[in-house]
């Protein structure tokens, strides 16, 4: 390990360097601090100048009044049940395929493939006028499959998993089929099994890459029961009730559950993302 | 011979049953989508009715000074956004990639917090704590002598905030992307230059940063193809305003699709988008395919 050797002598251009690292690293977060703290002061207390670094009477209330005046728990609901089964049927629809483009030595494979990575770099906000009018006449405005269906398309699934699949020898398959099983359950019972990191990686990004998602949803979620909790908690921008902590109280609930998966699964993070990127 | 051949195409259908599922999804929605979007660009819609009107939609865009000015913005944001980040995640990666394991956790958790919680929610907190009449940052730069400030409302600075606004939000990704590609820079590498009297800002700009190179490429690419549809913060923090001087591609776009029910214009602005993004990802797909 590297870090011994500089434990011994650190230079000045390097503890200069990571004071500043840590001095932005905390400055980044005050932000965060600033939100929560705001959302425990009362409505005069929030836009007092100058302000209370902490609140001088810790309330609640606005949580009570986001609970009482918005639809707060269904948009949450919403947005597990959007991600949840986005991120469910990603994983599905992509091991299979990643699967037999690693695997099976099909007509085509290849120019398949590359079709499909291809499309990774696309974002789907682009075609949004096109998608919502394909969403509209299968009838799926205000519903969940219109905001599902488009989070499955990308075929970011198949190539995170396809690496992961590439990793597992072909004797494997070939002793199977010799013992005499088909092809599903080669899939199923051994394939599966083995690439479980891979699955849990996607799983953790893909979820949160949908649960953080915006625009898509706005435009198909119209009515207030339908909104996803992050398009729901952006309407308390606009808002008639004027108390800055009641919106905070909103943003606030909406940053905690992504927050508490982060701090959970912090590494599963660090190892899907580098498994996306490109190999050294 | 003949079982040869039947295995083979046994093998074909297996193959393709199971690339079936994820085959439909990506036709019906995207494939499709890109197709129509291209046809749309050529039509006036009005709800059912469509009209061909051959290039006209892409005529209004080019007449259109507001559409300069996202096209405008977004190139600017695109430049300064991923110049920030590729610039600070390497400054942050590269110093503390060999320190030990719970203070890279930390710095790497500091900074990818703030993409864990959201564009939404940042955008939120930033809008207050710039708001001119009760946010922080107004109540410090009256209290420290600068007078009043509205730093959204203004058309001078109302870019930068956003360009710091999103670097800050979302560098964190980078960087993880940074530490986890430096952590696996072959350790006789930095031994070598050691023995050869190297010192650290050396060792960064010999070894580090060329050994990372396809992470840059890889971080540059996300971060344009990301930037180039921004819309959250543009929404949630101006608008677009003031008077149109922070409008982007993707705001211009939902607002002639959603607002003004222009929906042959916004496919155009799509098209256009599309074709930017295709040219921009193509090293990286080159790259990617290799990779296997």
């Amino acid at each position: 390990m590297a870090n011994m050797k500089n434990k011994k002598r650190m230079e000045t251009f390097d503890i200069a360097s990571n004071a500043i690292i840590v001095l932005f690293a905390v400055l980044n977060l005050f932000p965060l601090y600033w939100l929560f703290t705001s959302s425990l002061k009362n409505s005069s207390d929030v836009v007092k100048m100058p302000p209370d670094w902490w609140p001088s009477t810790v309330t609640f209330s606005n949580y009570v009044d986001i609970f009482r005046d918005q639809p707060a728990l269904r948009w949450a609901f919403n947005s597990l049940y959007v991600s949840g089964i986005s991120t469910i049927l990603v994983i599905i629809l992509g091991a299979m395929a990643a699967y037999a483009f690693s695997k099976i030595h099909f007509k085509g494979r290849n120019i398949i493939y590359i079709i499909f990575v291809s499309s990774l770099m696309i974002p789907k906000e682009i075609m949004i006028v096109p998608l919502f009018r394909i969403i509209q006449d299968f009838g799926m405005v205000n519903s969940y499959s219109g905001m599902i269906w488009p989070n499955v398309a990308a075929a970011f699934g198949v190539f995170l998993l396809k690496g992961f699949f590439d990793t597992t020898p072909d004797a494997l398959r070939e002793a199977a089929r010799i013992d005499g099983a088909g092809e599903w359950k080669i899939f199923t019972r051994i394939m599966l099994p083995i690439v479980k990191p891979g699955i849990g990686a996607l799983f953790i990004l893909n979820f949160v890459q949908v649960w953080n998602d915006y625009l898509w949803q706005l435009v198909v979620g119209q009515e207030k029961n339908m909104k996803t909790l992050m398009v729901g908690t952006a309407t308390l921008m606009q808002d008639l009730n004027p108390n800055f902590a009641y919106k905070m109280a909103g943003a606030t609930v909406a940053a905690i559950p992504m927050l508490v998966i982060f701090l959970l699964f912090q590494r599963y993070f660090t190892s899907g993302m580098t498994a996306g990127a490109v190999k050294e | 011979m003949r079982m040869l051949r039947n295995n083979t195409v046994k093998e074909n259908i297996t193959g393709y049953l199971f690339i079936l599922p994820q085959m439909i999804v990506f036709l019906a929605f995207l494939v499709y989508p890109i197709l129509e979007g291209m046809r749309l660009s050529l039509y006036r819609i009005n709800y059912q009715n469509e009209k061909f009107v051959g290039l006209d939609n892409y005529m209004t865009l080019f007449h259109d000074p507001v559409f300069f000015k996202a096209l405008f913005n977004t190139v600017i944001f695109v430049i300064f956004i991923v110049i920030l980040t590729v610039g600070f995640a390497l400054f942050v990666a590269s110093a503390v990639f060999d320190k030990n394991a719970k203070y890279v956790s930390f710095i790497r958790g500091s900074y990818y917090i703030p993409v864990m919680v959201s564009m939404v929610v940042m955008s939120m907190v930033w809008s207050f704590l710039l708001n001119p009449a009760n946010g922080l940052i107004s109540f410090l730069a009256r209290d420290s002598g600068l007078g009043n400030i509205n730093l959204l409302g203004n058309t001078k600075t109302v870019l930068p905030i956003i360009i710091f606004v999103t670097f800050a939000t979302n560098v964190g990704q980078a960087i993880i992307l940074y530490i986890a590609a430096m952590i696996g820079v072959p350790k006789d590498l930095f031994e070598a230059a050691e023995i050869d009297g190297a010192n650290r800002w050396q060792v960064i700009r010999k070894i580090l940063i060329p050994s990372v190179q396809p992470s840059t490429v890889y971080i540059t690419i996300i971060n344009i193809i990301a930037v180039l549809k921004i819309f959250v913060v543009i929404q949630l923090l101006t608008g677009g305003g003031p008077n149109n001087s922070s409008v982007t591609l993707m705001y211009y776009l939902y607002n002639n699709a959603f607002k003004y029910n222009q929906l042959g214009t916004a496919s155009a602005v799509g098209v256009i988008m599309f074709i930017i993004t295709l040219l921009l990802s193509v090293p990286q797909l080159r790259t990617m395919l290799k990779a296997k």
